[in-house]
């Protein structure tokens, strides 16, 4: 197992390990829920420890207050490792990562669904999050459904959640199942095309500190980069690309040592 | 392609059980992971029902997803990035398989190919220029590794359809598309204007380079039951092309290019030209001419010349840019300058008289590849005794003016494969102009596709997304540190008295050594 796949592991139970819940049901309302983790982890998840910032950014953009607090947060792991985060820690891309490994017939996604990623974040988690005051992403989020919604819904034991599911829960299974079986068919799917944490994160790769350098003498154009990058980014032509999440995995497939990452 | 039934098998094992067909091919995880997908959704929403909604409907649209998604998988079988040397080839031959097949010591066969063997001996092999191994130390010998390949015998005729089609001209285009073609089932008819098929092959390229018995045996692969072969006729001179669109459903020209270009400059009717030549030296006939000059830097310059050297002249290459932008195979040019031949670059014939020549010399313009300039005042003679010009050839398609849009040097012009006139199909070097063979043998199988596709009235990107890759299980093996295999040739002394072939057989163990160079790329990057 490489080191990126053991720190995602670990990230991971990390960030989902409060064993209580399991035998006392309910979720973690603690001290740790105050912080945000730097990416994508619904806070409604009965083992999270921490709260998702994508959740909390929504909730006060509902309340038509600024979220200092996330914006500062969001811009300060930004503009440090740009979207490495994404690579490295994040338990809904580990598990697309892990789909795609798959053995199955895969495509292509066309460049042009990357921007739509932007629609996402200042449409459905901006404009209409506070028009509506309500935390919209999270309600559509397949990462909620997943860790959150399915486990709270089967495990409820007063029946006062079943008692809720209706049109709204279908629409979150469905969008689930849509984006599962498209992350097998293509590379990170839902990071590329709907992550709005990723979208937020994808605006600092230009000026974060840690960022990737292309030695154009060395470079042959192999693409070998392209194929191995988990978010398919022709790393050897932009660097600093939208999608690139700085996983390293092309640092270290490169035949000729042509792509080095450094800290400016 | 091999195993039809096994696919088509799974295919419905999945349209029937979600995940069966792929656990039934052996890919387990996709099986399981379709089936969890879909089953466990269904006792979920089993197990939460609260009857139906609007939302409803979103889910059986996911289902539906999941379910066609796990059909056209089970159909297609597992696929992966294209490798550089897949995607560079003209032919679409897929390289790192049958390399890992001989890496492997695998069973299984590779599926056949028309024309492998003759492609192992005269391609330029542009998988060998993007070979990944390159920006190592040197790219995997592709080419010459095709030798040990173990191929599946062509696969029986099982259908029959009752369309006819026409195929004009009988070369290494034509004859792939009948090989193609008759596989699907058509009634094949082919036209040919020499007495013996192979077109190019048979009649201009020298023995030494391609051998004649692995030519004809690999020309009555290609000629199967249902091919019917009409030598010695002509179309436009014995037949009329008119008679030939009435009688056949559909007709493909690949009539090649035989006009050869003249330079257009003074005396030019004392020099020969290169495809008479090695049209009359493959007929048998011996040139004794003494100082020859060769003009031009293509594939055709240097077969004249070492054909003329190996019946004792004296030659030399004269080509108009410098040696190092022929358009010729480069390990043919060296082999050439091996065996005494001299290039001289940067320069080009003026005028042509009975003994002499008045070359001058050229340089190269910046700003525009390839184009050159004459230097003014470096005229000088040449004493030589004949002059070959192989200068490039087109088309000779003027018979077909009337029925077909053609460009000005007489190049058909088409679309995917289809030209003007709705029942009639181009490929080969009547489309291209002078290429390879390679990419002669790849136009002719795309084109019977949209033969195929076309007379079956099914559109085109349809037919794409039900056309099926070939995969067999295939093994990694670790990199190796190894430098390229040393292809060995006859001694130079030896070969430029006959024409038997240069290039020698290698030890089996030294080319599985080559082929475990291969990296595999797109399965070992993948993510």
């Amino acid at each position: 197992m490489s080191l990126k796949r053991i720190i995602q592991t670990i990230a991971t139970v990390i960030q989902n390990a409060y064993i209580p819940a399991i035998f006392a049901g309910g979720i973690y309302q603690g001290f740790l829920k105050r912080a945000c983790t730097p990416i994508l982890n619904c806070w409604g998840c009965p083992l999270a420890l921490f709260s998702c910032p994508m959740g909390a950014l929504q909730h006060f953009i509902g309340l038509g207050l600024i979220p200092f607090y996330t914006v500062g947060f969001f811009g300060t792991v930004g503009m440090l490792v740009g979207r490495m985060t994404c690579g490295w820690i994040c338990p809904f891309g580990f598990f697309q990562d892990l789909l795609y490994k798959i053995r199955s017939f895969k495509a292509e996604l066309p460049k042009p669904f990357s921007y739509f990623k932007y629609v996402v974040l200042i449409g459905v988690a901006g404009v209409i999050a506070y028009l509506t005051a309500e935390p919209w992403f999270c309600k559509l989020c397949p990462d909620g459904s997943l860790i959150a919604g399915i486990p709270l819904v089967l495990a409820d034991r007063t029946g006062d959640l079943r008692a809720l599911v209706g049109w709204h829960y279908y629409m979150k299974i469905s969008i689930l199942l849509a984006i599962i079986v498209l992350s097998v068919a293509m590379k990170r799917f839902f990071c590329r095309t709907f992550c709005p944490v990723g979208a937020i994160y994808s605006i600092f790769n230009r000026f974060s500190l840690l960022k990737l350098q292309i030695d154009d003498k060395r470079c042959i154009r192999c693409e070998s980069c392209q194929t191995k990058c988990p978010m398919h980014v022709p790393i050897y032509r932009s660097p600093s690309n939208i999608d690139c999440i700085r996983c390293l995995d092309c640092v270290k497939v490169c035949p000729t040592n042509a792509i080095k990452h450094k800290v400016r | 392609m091999p195993s039809n039934t096994k696919y088509g098998r799974a295919t419905l094992i999945s349209a029937l059980f979600v995940g069966g067909g792929q656990i039934y091919s052996r890919r387990y995880w996709a099986g399981l992971v379709f089936a969890c997908l879909f089953y466990g959704s269904i006792g979920l929403m089993l197990v939460i029902w609260t009857g139906v909604n609007e939302a409803f409907w979103g889910l059986i649209a996911a289902w539906i997803l999941v379910w066609l998604y796990n059909v056209y998988d089970a159909f297609k079988g597992a696929n992966y990035h294209k490798p550089p040397c897949e995607k560079s080839c003209p032919a679409g031959i897929s390289p790192w398989i049958y390399i890992n097949l001989i890496a492997a010591d695998n069973d299984e066969k590779y599926p056949h190919v028309p024309f492998f063997g003759t492609l192992e001996h005269i391609c330029p092999a542009p998988c060998e220029d993007e070979c990944t191994r390159r920006g190592i130390d040197s790219a995997v010998a592709i080419k010459y590794l095709k030798r040990c390949v173990s191929m599946e015998e062509p696969p029986t005729i099982e259908r029959k359809r009752k369309e006819k089609i026409a195929i004009i001209g009988a070369g290494p285009c034509g004859l792939s598309a009948a090989y193609s073609l008759s596989n699907k089932g058509y009634d094949i008819t082919v036209y040919e204007r020499e007495e013996k098929p192979g077109g190019i092959l048979t009649t201009l390229i020298p023995s030494f380079r391609l051998p004649d018995a692995m030519l004809n045996e690999e020309i009555e692969n290609m000629l199967r039951e249902r091919v019917e072969l009409k030598c010695g006729i002509e179309v436009g001179k014995d037949t009329e092309f008119e008679d030939i669109l009435r009688e056949y459903d559909a007709v493909f020209v690949a009539i090649g290019a035989w006009k050869a270009t003249t330079l257009g400059i003074p005396g030019e009717e004392n020099a020969l030209s290169g495809f008479d030549v090695l049209r009359k030296i493959k007929e048998g006939k011996t040139f004794k001419l003494g100082r020859v000059g060769v003009i031009g830097g293509g594939n055709t310059a240097i077969d004249v010349a070492r054909s003329l050297l190996r019946q004792g002249n004296e030659v030399s290459i004269y080509y108009r840019r410098r040696i190092m932008d022929m358009p010729a195979e480069h390990e043919d040019r060296i082999e050439a300058q091996e065996e005494g031949i001299e290039i001289v670059q940067l320069t080009t014939p003026l005028e042509i008289h009975k003994d002499r020549v008045t070359m001058t010399k050229t340089e190269c313009l910046e700003g525009r590849a390839g184009a050159v300039g004459l230097v003014k005042g470096s005229e000088y003679e040449v004493e030589i005794d004949a002059l070959v010009i192989t200068a490039g050839q087109w088309p000779e398609s003027s018979f077909l003016k009337d029925h077909l849009k053609t460009d000005k040097r007489g190049r058909i012009v088409t679309k995917n494969g289809k030209t003007s006139h709705p029942k009639v199909f181009a490929g080969g070097d009547a489309v291209l102009g002078s290429a390879t063979v390679a990419h002669a043998v790849g136009q002719g199988l795309a084109v019977a596709d949209r033969i195929d596709a076309h007379l079956r009235k099914v559109p085109g990107f349809i037919y794409n997304i039900l056309r099926r890759d070939f995969l067999p299980a295939i093994k990694l093996i670790p990199m190796r540190k190894a430098q390229r295999i040393e292809i060995p040739h006859r001694k130079i002394e030896e070969r430029i008295k006959d024409f038997a072939e240069v290039e020698l057989d290698a030890s089996n163990e030294d080319l599985r050594n080559e082929a475990c160079r291969c990296l595999t790329c797109p399965l070992k990057f993948r993510p």
